[in-house]
């Protein structure tokens, strides 16, 4: 296998996209090929996700992306895994360049929804749960992530002022991250003054509907020129899946697909969880970045909400989490979330992260779930 | 040759069974998994002779959640709770429990039972409502 490297990393302010998804992700593509210092001619294949692409009226962007951006003899391919789909594109493009199928090969994620009203945009949101089994009973994402916050706080007595505190944490390091939907911090008590979604969880327990777009280069080292930037060395890209359906898993307070992605990724990487200096983990609700860390082996079950209110996991704690603000305040757009989370550690491990720098950047774990779980990608990148 | 046969299991089948004939169905593979969920392979043992069952119409809350903002098809229903039940004989499934205004309004481990309606959906009453009905 040759080792991989993420040479080009770049990003969308997410919120709310003045053009169109294409035109977005087009552009945000031709930052990071500049930034990689790649030949765009050396581009092998391009793997793009836009799972709500249809909202615009669009479906099979990749070669419109490649003909803009010049290259429209590079072949491409669409990759769906909900909300981990962008992820999902960077496992395909490290399997592309690691086992020599190609030298590098461009990532895209992308989407834009804010032009729907919130329902639809609900609507188009629930098609990643099971429509028959759970959606057709009145399940919407934020009540199947607060059914396992319910079964969550059965187990482990977690509390609202400790999910709270998660919401709390990422809206400070949001507040300072210029690619933020949300730029604000907020307070407990604002919080536990916000309005019920699905109990236990608020409204500050969810994250933005967010347009966006987000774009990498993957490379092999040996194709790499001289450059400005510091690569991020990919030591694991792991990908698993579990049983889609709730009703289905003998446990509701953890998700075996990240459990069983981060085994891999840690296996695949030769280091174990305290190695990691800081992590971007999925977190489109408050519990989800609880029991990610449960699952990822960071804290014990039970213990990682506790451990965030006690101030472990803030922008200055011993393990930073989420420093971009994660999906809660950075935002959410479903098939750019993947690709974001691996700009902000691109940005991090260069040093570009302003006021949300964090201190060590030796090793860092990107963590992207899709729906609630059926699918997971962990990766796991240090230095050269 | 004759005409195909239909397959044994289908989605719809599911569907019908639980909206319009009041029954839950569900498989029970040899392995002892029991499933409400469509498939054709058990996850747990591989087997393909999946048995066709019905399932129990009582069980008891595992998890639940009490929502207030509904999904579109259920925007006339909120609030309402979406369930997760243990039924008795076997197997978990996912439903919904109409008028449910408050978390408190339930516990874990309450008795429910399987009561549907014209409505969408697995659709569960307190046990005591429907004994009372």
């Amino acid at each position: 296998m040759r080792e991989t490297w993420v040479v080009g990393a770049a990003s969308t302010r997410y919120g709310k996209l003045p053009d169109s998804g294409r035109e977005a992700a087009t552009r945000v593509a031709l930052e990071a090929l500049d930034i990689s210092g790649v030949d765009p001619k050396r581009i092998g294949y391009t793997f793009v996700s836009n799972a709500f692409g249809v909202a615009e009226r669009q479906a099979h962007v990749g070669p419109l992306i490649n003909t803009a951006l010049g290259i429209p003899d590079v072949p491409s391919a669409t990759i769906e895994s909900a909300c981990s789909s962008s992820s999902a594109g960077l496992h395909e493009a490290f399997v592309h360049v690691a086992g020599g199928f190609a030298d590098a090969v461009l990532v895209v994620g992308v989407e834009k929804l804010s032009h729907l009203d919130t329902l639809a945009a609900t609507s188009y949101f629930a098609m990643g749960a099971d429509y028959p089994f759970e959606t057709r009973n009145g399940a919407t994402f934020p009540g199947l992530y607060a059914t396992l916050a319910h079964a969550h706080r059965q187990r482990y007595g977690t509390t609202a002022e400790e999910l709270g505190a998660v919401a709390v944490k990422n809206h400070a390091n949001g507040a300072r991250n210029p690619h933020a939907h949300f730029q604000k911090e907020i307070t407990l008590d604002t919080y536990l003054k916000s309005p019920v979604i699905a109990s236990p969880l608020r409204l500050y327990d969810c994250c933005p509907f967010s347009d966006g777009a987000a774009a990498l280069v993957v490379a092999a080292r040996e194709v790499v020129g001289p450059r400005a930037s510091e690569p991020l060395v990919i030591r694991a890209s792991a990908r698993s899946g579990s049983i889609a359906d709730m009703q289905d898993r003998p446990d509701l307070t953890g998700l075996p697909a990240t459990r069983a992605a981060a085994t891999l990724a840690f296996r695949q990487a030769g280091i174990g969880p305290e190695k990691v200096d800081f992590a971007e983990v999925h977190d489109c609700f408050t519990i989800a970045e609880v029991m990610a860390l449960e699952d990822l082996g960071f804290y014990p079950k039970g213990g990682a909400a506790r451990a965030g209110a006690a101030g472990e996991t803030a922008h200055d704690g011993q393990l930073p989490i989420n420093p971009s603000g994660g999906l809660k305040a950075k935002g959410h757009p479903v098939s750019a979330t993947g690709a974001g989370q691996v700009v902000e550690i691109f940005e991090q491990f260069n040093h570009f992260a302003g006021g949300r720098q964090v201190p060590r950047t030796e090793w860092a774990l990107a963590h992207n779930v899709g729906a609630t779980g059926g699918s997971c990608s962990v990766h796991v990148f240090s230095h050269r | 040759m004759g005409e195909p046969t239909a397959p044994p299991h289908t989605i719809e089948a599911f569907r019908h069974a639980y909206e319009e004939e009041s029954r839950l169905l569900g498989f029970r593979s040899a392995c002892g998994f029991v499933t409400a969920t469509w498939l054709l392979v058990c996850p747990r043992c591989g087997a393909r002779d999946l048995a066709e069952t019905e399932l129990g119409r009582s069980g008891r809350l595992v998890a639940f959640t009490v929502q207030t903002v509904p999904s579109d098809e259920f925007l006339n229903e909120a609030p309402y709770a979406y369930v997760v039940v243990d039924l008795e004989g076997g197997g978990r499934v996912t439903g919904w429990m109409a008028g449910i205004a408050r978390e408190s309004d339930l516990s874990v481990g309450e008795p429910v039972r399987f009561a549907p309606s014209y409505k969408p959906g697995v659709q569960f009453v307190r046990a005591s409502d429907a004994g009372a009905a």
